[in-house]
């Protein structure tokens, strides 16, 4: 095999055949679904948001997800991530991980951006004392000022999610999930954070990128998966990638 | 490669994987890898239970106050329509203290059930977002319910102090297997209940409900000896034994037992002599064996809860 030695590239993910279903069901209430118990199966609708998706992903590579709206991207992440089980298959992963998922971090509306701050750099696995040593380089990084001292419910959205991008970034992740967070930025805050990312990337981290930018991904990624219907179905370089991806529209 | 990039990518061949995928109930070592993966969270634990005390009466001017103002009106209310207008208090010694120690402990229960229900969808924003062992979110209930709980707790001991009703004996035992109890079934509760909210949003309703019903199975605002009363002396004493069987109702009694004095005395009320309460038989032994099932019940909720919340990012 000419695989690279292993010690230079390790795997960081690794994701063997996994599916998720979703079962949308239209009645939550417990009245409803009484009503309609005999007919509970006509009542759901299920299909696969992912079929089968296997995929590794080895340190230091940038890796770009891309596919139609509803194809799985998002879905994929979170399974990624832990946020949600897949219902087949297996994800494994490794290093510390920050997540970025679909508009902003997990912030709790009530509390203001500074204790938002210590709950999530305690959720990421540091202590107090590691969030108190990175806390100024955050709030500078996300240029929302005296806003920090603000609950997160009064943010706009590019505030919101300049604090997500920056405390995410500034945790020392291995892996770094980023899910389209970055279109709600300002311009200058998008090249800040582009630049970020670059520099990520010869620190030897891996990154995982949904964006619907052609340019972004051409960019940044040195590989690129499609995502159609739920099922990979390219995976590999960049402009051919993204060549798969204009003739999956049409599907 | 940078030095950097060398240096991690070093790092991370050495990490063991970490997997998830769908999980299985039955494991019992799903357990205690669970408990050891939540202690390793406590610096979370501890920050989410700040942010619950916090955000509570976070835009209210009288803040913390409000959690005094409660249970002391319950007392009042309690104390005035029950003891003195329905005449409660004549058959019960120390009425305020009694009741208020009944609604001390009640009062954690409910807190912990009813805010360990809804904890699951109050921290929706977080469980869309970033991974955490989730039972850490009603364990946060709990423990801010333990806060008020303790607050209370405080002014029982001085209210029993100041009325020079101190209850200096080995019976003062009695109070912190009682909460122990009570803390056990709390949690378990909210464990198996907030992953249920999730799929049916209808158990928190269901709960309110039931905690004001339940509120009357236990002898908060009458007393035991009523029970006894009620039970035995008609005949049916399997009535009080089923009574008995409420973990709540066991713990009340354990709990009064400890901390109100005048209960294991004789007492004269108006002339009328009220003897001590008659406290359960094998009193101990129930308690232990309360306590076991209850650690049983928290090992069943916990696996239940870790087999529902795979889907609960997406069902929220
Ligand atoms: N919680 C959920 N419950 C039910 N269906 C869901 C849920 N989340 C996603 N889906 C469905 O799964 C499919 C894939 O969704 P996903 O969010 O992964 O798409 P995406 O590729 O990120 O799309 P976009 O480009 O619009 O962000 C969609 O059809 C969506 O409706
Ligand atoms: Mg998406």
């Amino acid at each position: 095999m000419s695989s690279p030695a292993p010690e230079s590239t390790p795997v960081v993910v690794r994701a063997s055949d996994v599916s998720k279903r979703f079962v949308i069901r239209k009645d939550k209430s417990l009245k409803e679904r009484v009503v309609n118990f005999g007919r509970s199966n006509k009542h759901k609708d299920d299909f696969w948001a992912l079929r089968d998706v296997s995929l590794e992903i080895s340190a230091g590579s940038t890796v770009g997800l891309v596919g139609a709206n509803g194809s799985g991207k998002s879905t994929l992440l979170k399974v990624i991530g832990g946020i949600i089980q897949p219902d087949t298959g297996i994800v494994q992963r490794r290093g510390r991980l920050a997540a970025l998922l679909e508009l902003g971090a997990g912030f709790h509306p009530d509390l203001t951006g500074r204790e938002n701050v210590f709950l999530n750099g305690a959720i990421l696995g540091l202590s107090r004392k590691q969030t108190e040593q990175y806390f100024d380089s955050i709030v500078e990084f996300s240029e929302i000022g005296d806003f920090i001292d603000t609950q997160v419910k009064f943010y706009s959205s590019g505030m919101y999610v300049r604090l997500a991008f920056a405390i995410a970034v500034h945790v020392d992740p291995d892996l770094l999930l980023v899910d389209e967070v970055l279109a709600v930025g300002d311009e200058p805050f998008q090249e800040k954070c582009m630049a970020k990312i670059r520099e990520f990337q010869k620190e030897g981290r891996t990154i995982v990128f949904v964006s619907h930018s052609s340019a972004q991904i051409e960019d940044l990624c040195d590989r690129v998966v499609v995502l159609s219907h739920g099922e990979a179905i390219f995976d590999g370089g960049t402009v051919d990638g993204l060549e798969a991806l204009r003739e999956s529209f049409g599907r | 490669m940078t030095d950097q990039a060398t240096e991690r990518a070093q790092r991370l061949a050495t990490l063991p994987f970490e997997s998830s995928g769908p999980t299985s109930v039955r494991s019992v070592g799903g357990f205690v890898s669970a408990v050891r993966e939540i202690f390793g969270q406590k610096e979370l634990l501890d920050l989410l239970i700040r942010r619950e005390l916090k955000s509570r009466y976070k835009d209210s001017s009288l803040g913390f106050v409000w959690s005094l103002i409660r249970p002391l009106t319950m007392l009042l209310i309690y104390y005035v329509f029950i003891g003195q207008v329905l005449g409660a208090a004549r058959g019960v010694p120390d009425f305020a203290i009694f009741v208020y120690a009944g609604l001390t402990l009640w009062g954690l229960y409910s807190e912990i059930v009813t805010a360990g229900t809804s904890s699951i969808i109050t921290n929706a924003g977080l469980i869309k977002k970033v991974y955490l062992p989730r039972e850490i979110f009603p364990l946060a209930s709990v423990g801010s319910a333990l806060f008020n709980f303790a607050i209370q707790m405080g002014i029982l001991l001085l209210a029993t102090i100041a009325l020079g009703q101190f209850p200096l004996s080995w019976d003062l035992l009695y109070v912190p297997v009682a909460v122990i109890i009570v803390i056990i079934y709390g949690t378990a509760l909210a464990l198996l209940l907030s992953a249920l909210n999730v799929y049916l949003r209808d158990v928190q309703y269901l709960v309110e409900v039931a905690i004001l019903l339940f509120f009357w199975a236990s002898p908060i605002v009458y007393s035991w000896s009523f029970v006894v009363n009620a039970t035995v002396q008609r005949g049916a004493s399997w009535l009080g034994e089923l009574y008995l069987l409420n973990p709540i109702s066991i713990s009340m009694i354990a709990f009064d037992r400890g901390i109100w004095k005048a209960g294991s005395e004789q007492r004269v009320i108006e002339g009328n002599v009220i003897p001590a309460q008659p406290w359960p038989e094998h009193m101990d032994i129930r308690l232990v064996i309360t306590a076991i099932v209850g650690l049983v019940f928290v090992v069943i909720a916990q696996r239940i809860f870790a087999r529902l919340q795979g889907n609960f990012a997406q069902e929220i």
